[in-house]
């Protein structure tokens, strides 16, 4: 990296750009760095003037424009969003109630297909790892949980009980539950939206 | 409304232009990436943000119409050096003929449709 003899602006471009280019693969962002990196560096004197270097900055536009000009078009994967894509969604929202298998089946799909970036990855990785069927799951644990009962015994062997879970605890939830209900279900609108 | 229309119509002619300006810029002989974007920048209407023709220059490698070859700068990092492959020849070549047969029709139709 001669990163050190660039202009300040310049060099404040550079990351921006190393930045926005996250999601491209890794050898296409270090080839992009490096055509930028001489352009700059032909472009822009390090003794220039801010205003110099910044006319040399707007001619090459923003950041993120290169990157988006980067990012695959549909006529080099001509299966952005194919059966595999669709597969891949399907296993992680319900593959894991084939006995957790499905999920790990779906989660090599999402992890080998380019339709979507390693961000994306991540996300269809973690939430929820094992997709409805662990939000099921501990949706019936929660259920099963024995619910303490607190019994009075009164004179004459009358036996009263309440229940010892306060008002709010059902309403909690509930709510817990459906967040773990609806956030794969997000995430698979989310990776099926990002791959089109 | 019309004035998108027309935007995105000329953007994409643009797109569907521009790498064959590059492969034509190549013709004389190879020349190196600065270069070429100068020269490309330098035309007018034809690019709008010089950064995005860095993408192009490296799908135009992937498609096997330019090679590279990287040499060392008296300033500077090194050079990555554009020449056409025979395939990026028999492209431009083969566009040429299209190119001239396309503009002299929408030439025509085009005065036509001043002319009514």
């Amino acid at each position: 990296m001669t990163t050190d003899t660039l202009h300040p602006l310049a060099a404040d471009y550079l990351q921006r750009l190393r930045r926005a280019g996250r999601g491209l693969p890794r050898g296409r962002l270090r080839e992009l760095l490096a055509e930028i990196e001489g352009h700059l560096s032909e472009a822009i004197d390090p003794s220039a003037s801010d205003a110099q270097a910044l006319t040399v900055l707007d001619k090459l536009g923003e950041p993120e424009a290169i990157i988006a000009a980067d990012t695959p078009d549909p006529d080099e994967l001509p299966a952005r969003r194919g059966t595999k894509e669709w597969a891949a969604i399907i296993l992680l929202l319900f593959g894991g109630f084939i006995l957790g298998l499905g999920w790990f089946a779906g989660l090599i799909l999402l992890w080998n297909s380019r339709a979507w970036t390693t961000r994306e990855k991540w996300i269809g990785t973690l939430v929820i790892p094992g997709g409805l069927a662990t939000s099921v799951l501990i949706g019936l644990i929660a259920i099963g949980a024995p619910t303490k009962k607190i019994c009075h015994a009164f004179a004459g062997g009358v036996q009263h009980c309440t229940n010892a879970t306060g008002q709010s605890t059902p309403i909690l939830g509930v709510a817990v539950f459906a967040v773990l209900v609806l956030a794969p279900i997000a995430t698979s609108v989310y990776l099926a939206r990002r791959a089109a | 409304m019309a004035a998108r229309v027309r935007e995105t119509a000329i953007s994409q002619l643009r797109r569907g232009v521009l790498e064959f300006c590059v492969l034509a810029l190549l013709r004389d002989g190879e020349r190196y990436s600065y270069e070429l974007v100068r020269a490309l920048g330098d035309a007018d209407g034809l690019v709008t943000t010089e950064g995005t023709l860095y993408p192009l220059l490296g799908r135009l490698r992937r498609e096997g119409v330019v090679d590279t070859t990287w040499r060392e700068s008296p300033s500077g990092p090194p050079r990555r050096y554009y020449h056409l492959t025979p395939d990026g020849q028999a492209a431009l070549d083969g566009f040429v003929i299209e190119w001239t047969r396309f503009r002299d029709s929408v030439d025509d139709l085009l005065g036509n449709g001043v002319l009514r």
